[in-house]
Order: structure tokens, then sequence, then C-alpha cells
């Protein structure tokens, strides 16, 4: 078979092509909600680990939120997602909300470690500043801390998003067609890998080089904030 | 009109051994009195200072103020450092406000004034200190000197009844102390009740109702800047002036 033919076999035939959308469809579907959900997650569990008492010692709160972190951190992505699918969830069989589910859970764990180390990096002046005012913890968090702390948080959160986007490649273990499996499908259609396989990783090359370019025009924006 | 009571600062080391850095010091502060605290690093008076607004909680005695035990959990410690101000030694302004912002936010979103009220005092109070003109800069662009009369002007919006400082020029170059010290005479000239740690011996014998001599987390002395200066009583004070006048 020539180049050309293995290329139609591969993309064109049996509109093949549809297949690979599809996939991608269903990787971006999975990584936007779980991004979403990490987004949320990680925020509410990195102040629940930097929140203690006027006399600095961890509350419940903390303890709550280190267990959850060294839980996620401690276990593999792929048994997270077989065990959301095959007991915590067996009842569902919406594969997708499962993996964005699974995928969320994870990714906040991850982005909650960001956030944490974002606010973290903010001289503690501030903080002190703000309270010596007579503003209160959450007043000065918000207005002070948190504006201070995005800009410390927005790179490797994009960071993080990238790695989520791969990730999603595992799906294929709860039978979800994602962009992964299709190619892999297409390959054992067709007894030849190399196109399909190839075609696959030029496509999570491509999504992620854009996103790569709009993550630096962020991040230039939000420096030249700082250059004012 | 602020009263401590033995008042004691421990702080636990990661070897955990204990460093005890306030050793039970009891001190009357009245209205209109400017205290100036002077002493070697390391000799407390900065935890001192901080014990006052409770950015230390003290380990133990207790500080009186106005009537209040601020050091009692029952105190809403927020309402108490409304009406103390406090300068620090890095300034701390808010670097993602304009100065403008700076100085307006505590007094609106704590209700003091609204929105206009506070502008219109922040007007003021940048005129007195001529930089008017910066209202509308971010901190980023500012010099240290103009940094810190900023810093003091936003304490100063909030109407304190008694100004703490905390070292305020130790972090300035020489040429820019003078600036903020000019602001701080003002300050005291108009009343104010101020505490100040600082190693500006000259701020003190000037601007000093009482002078204080800390080391190993006691005061040693107390007096008079006159006579604290001149006529000094330990050994340990006298050896401490020998070494920064």
């Amino acid at each position: 078979m020539t180049l050309y033919e293995r290329f139609v076999a591969a993309f064109i035939a049996s509109d093949r092509w549809k297949l690979y959308i599809s996939g991608v469809g269903i990787t971006l579907e999975i990584a936007l909600f779980a991004g979403i959900l990490g987004m949320l997650i990680g925020n509410v569990v990195a102040l629940m680990k930097l929140s203690q008492t006027e006399d600095g010692k961890p509350t419940i709160l903390n303890y709550i939120a280190t267990f959850y972190v060294d839980i996620i951190r401690g276990t593999p992505s792929v048994l997270q997602l077989l065990i959301m699918w095959f007991i915590i969830m067996a009842s569902s069989n919406n594969g997708i909300l499962v993996a964005s589910l699974s995928f969320g859970i994870n990714s906040g764990a991850y982005v909650s470690e960001i956030v944490r180390a974002g606010i973290l990096a903010v001289d503690k002046g501030q903080m002190e500043a703000g309270r010596s005012l007579g503003l209160s913890k959450a007043a000065t968090m918000y207005h002070i801390i948190l504006p201070q702390a995005i800009k410390n948080i927005i790179p490797p959160l994009g960071n993080e998003f990238i790695t989520l986007i791969k990730e999603t490649a595992i799906v294929g273990y709860v039978s979800l067609s994602d962009l992964t499996r299709v190619a892999n499908q297409v390959a054992s259609r067709t007894y030849d890998a190399f196109m399909p396989l190839i075609g696959a990783a030029v496509i999570y090359f491509i999504i992620i080089k854009i996103l790569t370019i709009l993550l630096g025009v962020i991040e230039r924006r939000l420096r030249k904030v700082d250059n004012r | 009109m602020i009263t401590v009571k033995d008042l004691c600062k421990e702080f636990k080391n990661p070897d955990k051994s204990v460093n005890k850095v306030l050793k039970g010091i009891n001190y009357e502060i009245n209205k209109g009195e400017k205290i100036v605290v002077v002493g070697p690093s390391g000799s407390g008076k900065s935890t001192f200072l901080r014990c006052l607004n409770l950015l230390e909680r003290p380990t133990s005695g207790h500080i009186i103020f106005d009537g209040l035990d601020i050091t009692d959990r029952k105190t809403d410690i927020n309402k108490v450092r409304e009406r103390m101000g406090m300068v620090f030694q890095n300034f701390n302004l808010f670097n993602n406000l304009t100065v403008m912002d700076n100085l307006t936010l505590a007094p609106v979103k704590l209700k003091i004034m609204n929105e206009t009220e506070a502008k219109e005092k922040a007007t003021e109070l940048l005129k007195r200190v001529n930089l008017l003109d910066k209202a509308d800069v971010y901190p980023a662009s500012l010099s240290g000197g103009q940094k810190q009369r900023i810093a003091i002007v936003r304490s100063l919006c909030m109407n304190p009844e008694v100004m703490l400082f905390d070292e305020p020029t130790s972090a300035l170059d020489p040429e820019m102390v003078g600036e903020v010290l000019d602001v701080m005479k003002q300050l005291a000239d108009d009343g104010m009740t101020m505490v100040v740690v600082t190693h500006e011996m000259g701020f003190a014998r000037e601007v000093a109702t009482k002078v204080l001599f800390m080391d190993y987390g006691n005061i040693l002395e107390e007096n008079t800047p006159q006579e604290f200066f001149s006529n000094p009583q330990s050994d340990r004070l006298k050896e401490f002036l020998s070494k920064v006048l």
C-alpha cells in the first residue's frame, strides 16, 4: 500500500474522519467540565487548607482538605476513574458525566495546591496591613490577597489544564470513544497503526499548541499590570 | 489609654524549645503621649508593639485599651483595630490598588464613611503630605519615602485614636528618612497618641514624651528624653547609647 492509500484508509474511507471529530469532541467536553469542576473544588479546598484559628492552629476543615488531597494524589487517576465508574456511580450509564466528575475531583486536588501556593506567595505584610486597619480576614482575602494571588495562579493553572486534556486519554477504560480510543479502534480495523496513531498525536499537539499561545497572551496581559 | 499588664510572649522554635520574647511587661500609655521604644535587635520591641493591636497574640497578660480588655477572646478585635493605626517597616501598601483606593478601602468597607467622604478625607490628607498628584498611581511606581507617607495617611484615614509605628524609617534610603519623620512630627504636634519603635535617636530626643529602653524582653529603663540620653542609669543602656550615638 502506498502512503496515500494508508492515509485514505485511516481518515477518509467509511467517513472515518467523523469518528476523529466526535473523539475530539468527547475529549474536549470531558476536559472542559472537569476543568471547571476542578477549579471550583480547588479554590474551596485551598481556602479550607489555609483556614486557621486566630492563634494559628489548624481547623477541622484543614484536616478534611489535607485528607482529600492526600487520597487523590496518592492513587492513580485510572484507578480513580474505574472506581467512579464501577463502584461509586455504577448506577449511571452516562460515561461523560462519570469521567468529568472523576477528572474534576482529581484535578481539584492539584488546583488546590496551585491556588494555595499562589496565595501564600503574596507577601504576608499585605494581610497584616489589612487586619491592622480593622478589616476582617475574609475581607482582606477578597479585596487584597486574591487579586494579587491570581497573577501567581494563572500560569500553573494553564499547565494543569493542559495536563488534564492529555490525561483524558484513559477514558477508553470506561468505554468512552475519545480521540485516543477512536484512533486505536481505527488502527485495529485497518491493520495499520501508523496513520491513526500519529494522526491523533498531531491533533492533540495542535489543540495544546493553541492553548499554549492563548495562555501566553493572558500571562503577558497580567504582567503588564505590574509594569504600570 | 492603653494599659499593659504582665505581657508575655513566647514563640515555639522548630526544635520545641521556647523562645521568651516578652517577659512580663507592665506599662501605661496615656492619651497624647508619644512613646518611643528603642533597643537592640531581638530585644522584643517590635513584638511588644505588635501585641498592642494583637497582630501577635500574647501568650499571657492583658492589654486594656480604653477600658476594654482586648486580649479577652470575646472582644471584637477588628473594632479595636479601627481605632488604632499601624505603620510598618515595609510599608505594606496594597499593591493591587491605586493610592486613592488604598486610602479609602477600609473606611468605606467598614462603613465609617461613605465613598465621597472618604475621598474628601483622603484628598485633604494627601495634600498635607504633598502627594496629591500620586492619587491615581499604583504603589509600585512610588519611592520608599512616598510609600511610607502614603501608609501613614492610610492609617489616618480611619481617624485613629492612637498610631503605632514599627520601625517606619528602617527600610528607607537615608535621603528619604527626613520626609517621613517630618510627617510623624507634624502628627505629634497635632496631639496624636503615638507609640514608635525606631532607631532614630534624634526623633526620640525631639518628639518623645517618654523613651523606653528594651532588652531581653523587658523594659530596662524609662525616662524623659533629656534624662534618658544625658543621664542613663543602667550599664546596659550606657553601652547601647555609646554605640548608637
